[in-house]
């Protein structure tokens, strides 16, 4: 039984690979699971399913094997007023894109102390399209930036309170970006479309500890991952007589750091709740910088300066029989500075409300789906170091739907 | 159980309801309006950057974009009823070079390697007056007459306004757009005659500039700028009669950029300085020498003369044996012995030897710069003194293209800034501003008239307005090292000599 399982595992970890690696990533992402994302992602205290693997991975230890896979989709919707600055407040809406960020999670309980896991996640990503020739062209025509992180994972359960775990990350990052290059003459302006990819290291560790049965602590950090991209530029027109840097290109991006502090409760008999904190050290993405080998004179950095940052998270999680219902309350507070906010990747303070199911069809297997909506404050970018001012009126709608099998 | 569950799919989808619902509406825009204000007729005074004239000449599809003619369309945005404001219109390819009575704009000719070559093409003129000069049976609203100094203002004499020639009595540009003999009208009488509510005024460049751009060396003006004692005395005159006309206009004037922040006097150096070979100075005349020199440059130390634009053809014969500046600026009275009786020896290298010196008009040497920077700043204390004392708005392009040069300036994830032809907001001459460029200018003069009247004027979409028309086949980018041909840049000392046009 226990060789079949095995054999079991990898082939469906292998097999949704193959077929998810094609889907794309999204925005910043902490939707790594459809029951710890119907409950706000307030996971990391419990980290009770294998998305302790990106939660915390102290939680395995109190975990047997199984398999838990499923994906997101995300559909935000954007519309910009401006620019301003140009006295206009022409209406541009950001061409819809569904994410689909997966995740795949197995883990495997070696004996009663230790437990080893592996986890596919894109916990990074973020994409944007707006119309071609719109006013902000020379700022951003699209991005897309997608992450996976390949996390081999391992917990020790030191007694029944407390777990420690770790894992290793592997990241392979890719980035395509379509801006508009300005030139001195009349026509259509060249389109630099670059296409660059980066593999990283990291790691992330946490600790689960239940005071009381009833009450358990989580704390999780994961580390910021340097991604050094690169790739090729590609200039459409290229003028014949433009010195345009076609060839090889280079990006620096740094996934930044993060760390959860959370509290779960035992209200109810079947009444469980959790509150996080989500610490998010996005100030290393200070500045995305383009480099062009054939021509360094027309590298280009855009200031970003984003600052450190936090989400709050509270959840529940109501259990009856084979059926669990969940609900969750998230405020994600933008680290984006006014005067740095731009149509890349509009951002804005956010209030994010979930509702989810759970259902046990049989003692194996598990389904999970939730439902997230989350609503942007609207954002006015004013005095913007690229001078392009206006506002951003922006919601999203996430499904997550996650299928568990459990040995 | 079944009772909970039904309680929370109703709640979860309530919630779902009530948030979908509530997409933000679009955010009211701007504020548009005049404020507690009317206006009726707007009335632009000032030089060739109030006429529009732009890459050397004064043609429609250039005026089209003067700054005042884009502030005109924004005021009527927010409600000003001035109907047409009324440009005098060259049809293109525009106003001539009197030298060659071909068109006098620049245009990018064509292309040697991948640098344009840029000059007069020898187009042919199509009409000699505005297009509506005698349909318009009243002045025109855009007062800006290319080369006219300060005095220009007042001046009834037609020395300075531009009425006459030197070639003849009311031919100039100045009587175009006038359309009146000299000693019956000004400047002045016209503007105050349409009895305008908003008033632009910005002249005093063409008092430093045009003794800049001819390298320090213009007869007309005894060889320096206009002196500060009289510059204040004629801007106190200007607002004072203009104040006392229309005691209650609306009036905005503009001061004077350092003539160093524009790309005529900042293109050439860096294009020049790499080919000086190690151990090699430039030998040059120093202000007002006619002779050889020994004064010497490298074009990188500090405080190191500038190079006009119209050297950079002549740049290309440095070391060779020519005295071709010679040949062209003196042109049939050109003699070797007249040369030869001042020291200079065409067999030299030229450039590099001081018997074959870079000649003085081509060049503002650390004296020249010196000369025209204190006249600025004094021209520039008298504008904001006497702007207060006439209670007019005033406009800092001082600091504003100080600015520029040093920083650029971004539009839109656009960057602007003063270098030559990749800067966009210079015209070919490298003085003029582009479409552009004269947007950005009418913006300086919008924020000003939003801030001093309590008016929400819209600014211009600058990203809106056209760049510099080139065939896109074969067009050059970055670090563009444009090829000017001899005596193409001969126009603009005529442009800038205040007694001509």
């Amino acid at each position: 039984m226990r060789l079949y399982s095995q054999h079991l595992l990898g082939t469906i970890v292998l097999s949704v690979l193959v077929v998810c690696i094609a889907l794309g990533g999204g925005f910043q992402l902490n939707e790594v699971g459809a029951r710890a994302m119907a409950q706000g992602g307030a996971f990391a205290a419990r980290a009770s399913d294998p998305s302790a693997i990106y939660f915390n991975p102290a939680g395995l230890g109190f975990q047997g094997s199984s398999i838990y896979l499923g994906t997101t989709f995300i559909m935000p919707k954007v519309t910009f007023y401006g620019p301003s600055n140009l006295s206009l407040n022409d209406e541009t809406k950001m061409v819809d894109q569904t994410f689909t960020p997966i995740n795949i999670y197995g883990t495997y309980e070696l004996n009663d102390n230790i437990h080893i896991g592996l986890g596919v996640t894109n916990p990074y990503g973020l994409g944007t399209e707006w119309p071609a020739n719109w006013a902000g062209q020379y700022i951003t025509q699209k991005i897309d930036l997608t992450s996976f992180f390949i996390t081999p994972t391992i917990a020790y359960k030191v007694n029944d309170q407390l777990s420690v775990g770790a894992g290793l990350n592997y990241v392979t990052g890719k980035v395509t970006m379509k801006i508009g290059t300005s030139i001195p003459f009349n026509g259509n302006p060249p389109i630099v479309n670059l296409d660059l990819s980066a593999t990283g290291i990291g790691f992330n560790a946490g600790i689960i500890y239940k005071l009381i049965p009833d009450l358990s602590l989580g704390l999780s950090y994961r580390s910021s991952v340097k991604l050094d991209a690169s790739g090729t530029a590609k200039f459409d027109p290229n003028y014949t007589l433009l010195s345009l840097p076609n060839g090889d290109a280079t990006a620096t991006i740094t996934l930044p750091a993060t760390g959860f502090v959370g509290v779960a409760y035992k209200a109810m008999k079947n009444l469980e709740v959790e509150a996080d904190y989500q610490y998010i050290g996005w100030s290393s993405y200070n500045e995305l910088a383009i480099g062009f080998k054939a021509d360094p004179t027309k590298n280009e950095v855009m200031t970003k300066n984003y600052q450190d940052t936090y989400i709050l998270r509270f959840g529940a999680e109501y259990t009856m029989d084979d059926i669990q219902l969940r609900a969750g309350y998230i405020y994600d507070h933008s680290p984006v500075l006014t005067k740095y906010v731009d149509p890349m990747l509009p951002d804005a303070n956010r209030n994010g409300y979930s509702i989810g199911v759970g259902y046990k069809i049989c003692e194996q297997w598990r389904v999970d789906a939730s439902y997230f909506f989350l609503k942007f404050d609207q954002r006015k970018a004013e005095n913007t170091v690229i001078a392009f001012d206006g506002t951003y009126n922006m919601t999203a709608t996430l499904i997550g739907i996650d299928i568990g099998y459990t040995f | 159980m079944k009772q909970y569950i039904v309680l929370f799919i109703t709640l979860a989808a309530l919630i779902a309801a009530l948030l979908i619902g509530c997409t933000d509406s679009a955010p009211t825009g701007p504020v548009i309006g005049l404020g507690n204000s009317t206006v009726t007729k707007y009335v632009s005074v000032g030089n060739s950057l109030t006429a529009g004239y732009q890459s050397a000449g004064l043609y429609k599809s250039a005026q089209l974009y003067s700054y005042p003619n884009l502030i005109s369309q924004q005021l009527t945005k927010a409600g000003a009823t001035i109907g047409t404001f009324q440009q005098p219109y060259w049809p293109d390819p525009g106003t001539p070079d009197p030298s060659t009575g071909k068109a006098s704009r620049y245009i990018i000719i064509g292309w040697s390697g991948t640098t344009p070559i840029i000059g007069p093409a020898g187009e042919a003129l199509t009409a000699g007056a505005p297009e509506n000069a005698a349909t318009l049976a009243r002045p025109y609203d855009n007062l800006g007459i290319p080369g006219i100094p300060l005095l220009g203002f007042i001046d009834m004499t037609g020395n300075y306004n531009g009425t006459n020639t030197s070639a003849g009595l009311n031919t100039g540009i100045g009587y175009a757009i006038l359309r009146q003999p000299a000693g019956t009208t000004s400047v002045f009488h016209q503007a105050a005659a349409l009895q305008p509510d908003l008033v632009t005024f910005w002249l005093g460049a063409n008092d430093v500039l045009g003794f800049a751009v001819g390298g320090g060396l213009i007869a007309a003006t005894g060889n320096s700028p206009t002196p500060s004692a009289t510059f204040q005395y004629l801007y106190n005159q200007a607002l004072d009669s203009l104040r006392h006309a229309l005691p209650n206009a609306k009036i905005v004037v503009g001061n004077i950029p350092y003539v160093t922040s524009v790309p005529f006097f900042t293109t050439v150096n860096p294009l020049v300085a790499p080919h000086i070979p190690s151990g090699y100075y430039m030998y040059y005349q120093k202000h007002l020498t006619t002779g050889m020199s020994m004064a010497t440059t490298t074009l990188t130390e500090a405080y190191s003369p500038l190079i006009t634009l119209k050297g950079q053809a002549y740049a290309t014969l440095l070391g060779v044996s020519t005295c071709q500046f010679w040949r062209d600026a003196l042109g049939t009275s050109f003699s070797y012995s007249a040369l030869q009786a001042v020291g200079i020896d065409s067999s030299k290298p030229f450039g590099f030897h001081p018997q074959n010196p870079w000649p003085d008009a081509l060049i503002l040497d650390s004296l020249e710069i010196a000369m025209a920077t204190n006249s600025v700043n004094d021209f520039n204390t008298t504008i904001a003194s006497v702007a207060a004392a006439h209670h007019a708005a005033l406009v800092d392009f001082n600091g504003f293209f100080n600015n520029v040069k040093a920083n650029g300036i971004v539009i839109a994830g656009e960057k602007y800034t003063a270098d030559y032809i990749t800067g966009e907001i210079f015209s070919l001459d490298g003085v003029h501003p582009s479409d552009r460029g004269y947007g950005i200018v009418a913006n300086e003069y919008i924020k000003v008239i939003n801030a001093s009247f309590g008016m929400n004027v819209p600014l211009v979409n600058v990203s809106a307005l056209p760049k510099l028309s080139a065939p896109l086949s074969k067009v050059g980018n970055g670090k563009i090292d444009p090829v000017l041909p001899f005596g193409a840049f001969n126009s603009l000392d005529l442009l800038f000599s205040p007694s001509v046009q």
